[in-house]
């Protein structure tokens, strides 16, 4: 995604002019003397925290096995490396001397500080959807961490992409600032709606699942509609998910409170860290609110399981594949004692292909991935664990793999031009270990 | 392996074993059965133990708790060779069976040639262990009898206790209290009267192998398990090709990163075993293999780094053509006049391709040199072949050099060529003799194997009126892995001209074809581009695929029954009417196993559509040694997309006595499966002057879900106990190709068989390959 | 530093964390009962449990097992005697016997998803575990007699 976002800032380069700059200018704030931690009401900081996991703060701003919140991550654009900020209240290399306006407008408008425009890697435009209270709960949660002095990396970005001022123009065209904070909906229920907030607020579910324009803009009116991001696909949480069984409300509920649904898939990847990290903390009501909220998107409470259920776990049992072919042949020695099913529905620790989101989906790269690098065991189903093939099979044999499964437990077209996927995210995934 | 096996037989002449003298002397542990020295002059087996003028231990002792330890001079690979030599043993002494312990032993020259392989352990060992069993037994009871007070002919053996006159002692106590000593000369041992069937308390009855409980806890040792405190491990870097690469430079820049690398050498081989090779050694197997993976090494290439399988098959088949080459392994009178005055005649020709070993331990060995000794640990089959190479290559004389005894991880022939035994010798040196693990990644181990030699064959058959068979030729080209590896063990052709039995093996048949030509040519491009090996009954594997696919051949062509084509054949005149010891019956027991194969299987019944059943027969590998075996196939054929499931074998087997039948049936389980695998599942080809599979991810052999139903039997038997381990391998391939001709007509001529080459034979297309 | 255990005992190791879980058990652990046969997942001989379920510790990395519980055929049982390892000495199943332990390990993954193994959910989880000795028939007869016995209440992990 972060790749399309500045091909989008480049081709602004061309519209850019002096109406432009006059917007794009922002003024510096204030710096204020670092408030003291008993300026902040305990249960405020409370508040706070489980918003900030909500938010996945800390997948973006914490390496992992680096200290809390000191920033660092190193995500890939494509066109180079853009580094996560220290947001602990140091105040040199951190937020400790911004006052709590200058907070909002960050979230709000991505604005620093100092009036630099954030980088849209950061979210703000979901950000915006966040209550005032809320807002006020996560200033008092990070501004009451343990201060990291800890410099900025500077990003790999070459020229023109490295001029702040031209993200200006990329929110001119994609951020509706204007719209405030998000509005209840009267014709829905109390969980609905909360799940509404988390997600398009807080949550940001969007800035992966909806597809950018070229530009790199979240296609407003194709939300949720699905889109490949990092090197994983994220997938369609609406009606167009392809997966053999409708995501019910208890799936998703299932899924997004551990990390996986017997009957679509585990979740892996930055997903896995989403609900391990994130979710886990959140309380059950939440947590539930989130799938009330999707549920209904995609409509899966008038779609009847029963028949899909039946003719996958049969294409299971009916592996219908010839000895001769090569991806039969893997799949039998390398994969099926773990995947095998044969009941009418799959075992919980046994997940099943045949109902696999993943195989399914239009794009095989969540496959690949998931092949090539395995799924830790606090990934996915806590306690399973998947080994990673990268040093075991070749591009040729995950193709093969994919296009077996493809043919023998769906019902999808052939993925086209596999191998030289499989190369393509094997040379990316080695360059990002 | 008859041949072979002779040889071995007059190898341990030579050493002396049979033409020396014998004794049982008390020992402080016990009692042992030993070979006196044979320079010694000894008045008594007191004074012989006395001055220690024996080499203990040779087949077996008894200690004082009465705890009889046989000796194991062969390898244990998963034949249960142990259980069943033992058996042997304790069966003549009438020893308690709980009481017995096996003992494998490292290569010494007092044990006499030391080789497995060829199936034929049991066959060989059984005279000597059954006079050894003998010799002990006899002692036992004539000094239980002297301890009783009870002449020695009133006085019975049996599991251990001597009785009679209504008394009885044990062996334990009959050696704590007795005087054992004897001597026997070489022709008393030989003369020694061993029990007739009837009174056999062990062999042939059921029992559990001793070398399996361990082999189910994790406790059992094979070589890639030998660790010595210090060791470092070390992975080799393989040239390009097997022979003619020579180290023109080495780069490790890259593998320096990598924690724990030690160094990269080149070695240097005297013997030539494995030029061109680069040891990368690290304080891990992990470091060595990142590092191996990072050590640029440039080489001097050979000349055949562009082979491929299909040049190999296409040299073979240009051999063929070319007259007057080759051995003529039979010629009889006349062929040339049957053909050229037959009424009709068959020829076709049959190819198969190359077949890894892929025992599941890849090839492994630890080695360094202990006081002035050179001790390479590892498993083998053939510690006698390999011993004077390792000391050619470390420049040592071959007392230097001991093999220390592993269980092998699977041997199917691989380990018969120690060739890997030489680097990992050659790594210690290269290391001031420190100990060295030298490890085989399993592409390395592809790699580096001795695979069994792709091979083209033509098979001619001339006959006269009404089908009468008149006259037969055969002639078939591969590489020779005997010539490679011990040219001495190849006799002369009728013509005079060397060949290897084994690669030939299978053509000598046992049917009365009227004049008949055999010939075998060494396949030179194969020998120069890999070392052909020695691969589960080796010849047979491809000789028995084009004979009994073209009996079937011609049993169609002439509108005759397979089944009675073949026993027509098989009628055991002439020179097929067998010979004593081991050959006694001839073809009419090849015959007899036939018919009882096809009755079991339903013969002549009616099938399903597309759904066939094929037949083929064979003697195992040597005319000499025969075990006599026929199986049906049953297959299901799906013409659509060429696929064959194997639904069912049966085999029938007359190996003679079954000294441990639990494990004949087992070893002959695994020899049809390994003959379906070969024939439907594995198989690879030459690309770039190597093995194109190299692991499991596209290297096929037959897995769980692959088993067809199976159905032995054993002819019961007290003839001579012949081999087990390779004969039902090389019915299996021609058996499924039968029957896939009889489910839908379409007839295959190429190993390994693919959907592919059933597709083009049922639109007529010509034989794949 | 690595933490996990084994067989039931906390054990620390100081090597590579990218260093595969094999070598790590048969090498710095000295457990050989754990073979190696392919390296790459294919085989089945390198079999051990993480967290009660079949793995093929070739294709671990040591980071991946930090703080799992491993179990190797020499801790299936104290005394060597799991129903399939009886099952194994009954039948006489091994023959070379390398691939047994691999063999063993999976059946017990096997029966604890399938306490009714068929045939076919034995072709299906046993297709894995490569035996070159072709020991199948044997295999399949002793799982069958070790799932009578721990259906009939035998004491098993
Ligand atoms: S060694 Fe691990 S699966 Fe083969
Ligand atoms: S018993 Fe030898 S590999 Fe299975």
């Amino acid at each position: 995604m972060v790749k399309r976002l500045f091909t989008g800032v480049v081709t602004l380069m061309v519209l850019s002019g002096l109406g432009f700059l006059f917007f794009a200018w922002q003024p510096a704030l204030t710096a204020i003397e670092p408030p003291q931690a008993a300026a902040f009401p305990a249960e405020q900081i409370a508040q706070g925290e489980q918003l900030a996991l909500a938010g996945f703060c800390a997948n973006c701003h914490t390496v992992p096995g680096g200290q809390d919140y000191a920033g660092g991550l190193g995500l890939d654009s494509g066109f180079g490396i853009i580094y996560t900020t220290n947001i602990t209240p140091d105040p040199e290399t951190g937020i400790g001397t911004w006052s709590e306006a200058a907070f909002f407008r960050a979230m709000r408008k991505g604005v620093s500080r100092n009036g630099a425009h954030l980088l849209p890697a950061f979210p703000y435009s979901h950000f915006a959807k966040i209550t005032d209270p809320d807002l006020t709960a996560l200033y008092a949660y990070f501004m009451t961490r343990t201060p990291v002095k800890a410099e900025k990396q500077r990003n790999t970005l070459p020229f023109p992409l490295n001029i702040r001022l031209l993200q200006a123009g990329w929110k001119l065209l994609f951020v509706n600032s204007s719209a405030g904070p998000y509005q209840p909906r009267a014709d829905k229920s109390e969980a609905w709606n909360r799940g509404a907030y988390l997600s398009e607020g807080l949550g940001h579910c969007g800035a992966c699942h909806t597809p950018r324009n070229a530009l790199g803009g979240e296609k407003l009116d194709h939300a949720y509609g699905g889109a490949v991001i990092d090197h994983w696909l994220a997938p369609s949480l609406t009606h167009t998910n392809p997966s053999p069984l409708p995501w019910t409300e208890a799936d998703l509920f299932d899924y997004l409170r551990n990390g996986a649904s017997p009957l679509h898939g585990v979740a892996a990847g930055s997903m896995a860290e989403v609900v391990h990290m994130g979710l886990a903390k959140l309380p059950e009501a939440d947590v539930r609110a989130i799938a009330v909220f999707f549920a209904d998107l995609n409509g899966s409470a008038t779609v009847d399981a029963a028949p899909a259920l039946a003719t996958a776990m049969a294409r299971e049992r009916n592996d219908t594949g010839s000895e001769a072919d090569h991806g039969a042949q893997l799949f039998r020695t390398a994969c099926a004692y773990c995947h095998y099913n044969n009941a009418e529905r799959p075992a919980p620790a046994r997940p099943e292909l045949a109902l696999s989101s993943t195989i399914f989906a239009s794009d095989p790269v969540n496959f690949i991935h998931v092949v090539l690098d395995g799924i830790g065991s606090k990934d996915g189903i806590p306690g399973l664990y998947m080994p990673g093939f990268a040093k075991s099979l070749s591009d040729d044999d995950i193709a093969e793999l994919a296009s077996y499964l493809r043919r023998t437990r769906t019902d999808q077209p052939a993925w086209p031009n596999l191998i030289e996927a499989v190369a393509s995210n094997r040379k990316s995934l080695t360059a990002s270990h | 392996m008859s041949k072979f096996a002779k040889y071995a037989e007059s190898a341990e002449t030579s050493t002396g074993v049979s033409r020396r003298g014998f004794l049982i002397g008390a020992v402080s542990t016990g009692f042992t059965l030993a070979f006196l020295r044979p320079d010694a002059l000894i008045s008594s087996a007191e004074a012989a133990v006395a001055e220690g003028a024996f080499e203990p231990s040779v087949w077996y002792d008894i200690d004082r708790d009465g705890i009889v330890t046989v000796n194991i001079i062969r390898a244990e690979m998963g034949q249960h060779v142990g259980t069943s030599l033992a058996r042997i043993v304790a069966d003549e002494l009438e020893a308690d069976w709980n009481s017995v312990r096996l003992s494998y032993v490292d290569s010494n020259p007092k044990w006499g040639y030391m080789v497995t392989g060829g199936s034929w352990s049991v066959w060989q060992s059984f005279p000597y262990l059954s006079q050894a069993g003998a010799a002990g037994r006899i002692a036992l009871i004539e000094e239980g009898a002297r301890l009783l007070g009870v002449p020695k002919t009133a006085c019975i053996a049996r599991n251990s206790v001597v009785s009679g006159g209504g008394k009885s002692i044990t062996y334990a106590e009959i050696i704590r209290k007795g005087n054992l000593a004897r001597i026997y000369t070489a022709e008393e041992l030989k003369a020694m009267p061993v029990k007739p069937a009837a009174d056999r308390r062990l062999i042939g009855l059921p029992t559990k192998a001793m070398d399996i409980p361990g082999k189910t806890t994790g406790a059992a040792r094979y070589g890639i398990d030998a660790e010595v405190p210090g060791m470092v491990y070390a992975r080799p870097k393989l040239p390009p090709t097997r022979y003619g690469c020579t180290v023109l430079s080495i780069d490790d820049s890259a593998a320096r990163s990598v924690p724990g690398y030690i160094k990269s050498v080149a070695l240097d081989d005297p013997s030539g075993t494995v030029p061109g090779w680069v040891i990368v050694y690290a304080d891990s197997f992990t470091a060595a293999n990142q590092a191996t993976d990072k050590v640029r090494v440039t080489w001097k290439n050979s000349d055949v780094t562009t082979v491929s399988e299909r040049e190999l098959l296409a040299h073979g088949a240009g051999l063929i053509d070319t007259p007057k080459i080759g051995a003529l392994v039979v010629d009889d009178p006349g062929v040339d006049h049957v053909f050229a005055t037959a009424k009709s005649k068959l020829e076709r020709n049959y190819t198969t391709n190359t077949v890894l070993h892929f025992q599941l331990e890849p090839v492994n060995v630890l080695a360094f040199e202990k006081d002035g000794v050179w001790e390479i640990h590892t498993g083998n089959q053939w510690q006698s072949l390999i011993l004077p190479t390792l000391a050619k290559a470390l420049a040592v004389p071959e007392e230097k050099v001991v093999l220390r005894t592993y269980l092998l991880g699977g041997g199917f022939g691989r380990r018969l060529n120690g060739d890997y035994s030489v680097p990992g010798a050659l790594a210690a040196k290269a290391f001031g003799g420190k100990p060295v693990k030298l490890m085989f990644t399993r592409p390395d181990d592809a790699r580096f194997d001795s695979p069994r030699s792709c091979s083209v064959q033509r098979v001619r058959m001339a006959f006269g009126d009404g089908g009468k068979v008149l006259g037969m030729e055969h002639h078939a080209t591969a590489g020779w892995p005997t010539q490679v590896m011990a040219p001495s063990f190849m006799p002369k052709g009728k013509n005079g001209e060397p060949f290897d039995p084994f690669s030939i093996s299978g053509a000598d048949h046992w049917y009365n074809v009227g004049a008949h030509r055999v010939r075998a040519i060494s396949h030179d491009l194969a020998n120069k581009t890999f070392r052909p090996g020695w691969l589960r009954a080796v010849g047979p594997g491809w000789t028995n695929w084009a004979l009994e696919s073209f009996i079937d051949e011609a049993a169609h062509l002439n509108g005759i029954d397979p089944v009675t084509f073949r026993l027509a054949l098989l009628d055991g005149h002439g020179k097929n009417a067998g010979s004593a010891p081991n050959a006694v019956g001839g073809a009419i027991r090849q015959a007899a196993v036939l018919k009882r194969a096809a009755e079991k299987a339903g013969w002549g019944t009616p099938l399903p559509p597309d759904t066939g059943i094929g037949i083929a027969t064979s003697f195992g590998q040597e005319r000499d040694m025969p075990t006599w075996c026929a199986c049906v196939a049953r297959v299901k054929v799906n013409r659509a997309d060429g696929r064959v499931k194997l639904e069912k074998l049966t085999v029938v087997i007359d190996a003679g006595t079954i000294v441990h039948p639990d494990g004949a049936l087992a070893q002959t389980e695994g020899a049809a499966l390994w003959g379906a695998s070969m024939a439907l599942h594995e198989g690879t080809t030459f690309a770039n002057g190597q093995v194109k599979d190299t692991n499991l991810n596209t290297y096929t052999p037959l897995r769980m879900r692959d088993v067809p139903e199976l159905d032995i039997e054993f002819i019961a038997s007290t003839e001579v106990p012949v081999g087990l381990g390779e004969p039902a391998t090389t019915v299996v391939g021609p058996a499924i190709g039968n029957a896939i001709y009889a489910a839908v007509g379409a007839r295959v001529r190429h190993l390994p068989i693919r959907p592919k080459h059933i597709l083009d034979a049922l639109v007529g297309k010509p034989l794949g390959g | 530093m690595t933490q996990f255990t084994l067989n039931g005992q906390s054990v620390t190791v100081d090597v590579a964390e990218d260093t595969p879980l094999l070598w790590v058990l048969r090498d710095v652990l000295g457990f050989k009962g754990t073979k190696f046969g392919c390296g790459i997942g294919a085989c089945g001989a390198c079999t051990v449990h993480l967290n009660g379920r079949a793995i093929r510790s070739c294709i671990i990395p040591l980071s991946d097992a930090k703080g799992g519980q491993i179990t190797t055929i020499e801790g299936l049982d104290p005394a060597g005697q799991h129903p399939l390892q009886k099952a194994w000495v009954e039948t006489q199943a091994p023959q070379c016997g390398y691939c047994q332990s691999g063999q063993i390990m999976q059946a017990a993954t096997l029966l604890k998803d399938f306490p009714n193994a068929s045939d076919a959910d034995i072709d299906a989880v046993m297709s894995g575990n490569l035996c070159r000795c072709m020991a199948y028939v044997r295999i399949r007869q002793a799982i069958k007699i070790a799932a009578a016995e721990i259906r009939n209440g035998a004491p098993h992990e």
